[in-house]
């Protein structure tokens, strides 16, 4: 474990980053039930568990028009 | 004049409210965290999925590594992301119909062109620095005192390189009313410039050289001088792309 500790100052903030963009694409799936195709049981999951690319495919390909 | 300030301002509002900033900046934020990270982690990577008969000697990674992840995350992941976020700038606004009433009420349809293009531009700059920052800072924090060459000319390259393709994108997004007649129009000017690679002679113009050398410039293979003509060929198109864009737009009807 020990060799790790030299890698956190990078760690850490990706893990913040992932966070947050997970949180953010969960909060607006949520509030805007309008999809351009797909589920609200299909998109948290997809937000939450695909690393970047599911927020990015969520906010670019599958959010509704508000 | 005022007109371009207000509607660029409103484009940056959009790029804002439609999440396409926050998507493009976080991905470019986590890609500078990445480089240096994944440059690391190479060398045991790759031990661990050789087998156990086979010995591999790997030098150990150097700060070059992590700016080698860099121009390659870059230009595979991140102008990828870009470009399609981008992929929208006019025909979105084509689909919807929203630009209609703005340029019945007497805004220059050139100012709309121009507006798309530096709020994109201005994005990209955001995103691209502050990635190549992050990317820069931990290098340095893991590899103490070691130095590449040229490093501010070849990430300069890579930032024009980006620009050229926002501007293809616009003539793309402009010539088309679906998105994905930008996406295909800028792809296949892509496909083109792989192709021109094959010629020799007209390789020393390709300005697919700004995205590509970049390592060699780095570890002193190549001088920036011997990249004028790709570079002067990437301003040319830029301009002439924008003013082509121009151009289609007053003849287009909304």
């Amino acid at each position: 474990m020990d060799q790790y500790i030299e890698y956190l100052p990078v760690i850490i903030p990706l893990f913040i980053i992932q966070i947050i963009l997970s949180i953010t694409a969960v909060i607006h799936v949520i509030r805007h039930p309008n999809y351009r195709f797909g589920k609200k049981r299909v998109w948290i999951p997809v937000v939450l568990f695909i690393g970047f690319i599911g927020p990015f495919i969520y906010f670019i390909f599958g959010r509704g028009d508000d | 004049m005022r007109s371009y300030i207000v509607f660029t301002k409103k484009e940056l509002i959009e790029y804002g409210r439609t999440y396409k900033f926050f998507i493009l900046f976080t991905i470019f934020i986590a890609l500078g965290f990445m480089n240096p990270l994944t440059a690391k982690f190479m060398p045991k990577i790759l031990e661990s999925f050789m087998p156990e008969e086979i010995e591999i000697q790997l030098p150990p990674p150097s700060s070059l590594d992590s700016w080698a992840q860099f121009f390659k995350n870059v230009t595979q992941t991140g102008l990828f992301v870009a470009i399609i976020i981008f992929s929208g700038m006019m025909s979105r606004e084509y689909e919807k119909g929203t630009l209609v009433n703005m340029i019945t009420k007497g805004l220059p349809r050139q100012t709309v062109i121009l507006s798309k293009f530096t709020a994109s531009t201005l994005l990209w700059t955001l995103s691209y620095w502050t990635c190549f920052v992050i990317t820069h800072i931990y290098t340095m924090y893991f590899w103490k005192g070691e130095t590449v060459l040229e490093l501010a000319t070849s990430t300069l390259f890579l930032y024009l390189f980006g620009i050229m393709l926002i501007s293809v994108l616009l003539i793309g997004s402009t010539l088309f009313k679906n998105s994905y007649g930008g996406l295909l129009f800028t792809g296949g000017f892509i496909a083109i410039l792989f192709l021109l690679k094959l010629s020799h002679k007209i390789d020393n113009y390709n300005p697919l050289q700004l995205a590509n050398q970049n390592i060699n410039l780095l570890s002193g293979n190549l001088h920036p001088s011997e990249l004028k003509s790709p570079l002067f060929v990437c301003c040319t198109v830029i301009i002439l792309s924008i003013i082509s864009s121009i151009l289609i737009f007053d003849k287009k009807q909304i």
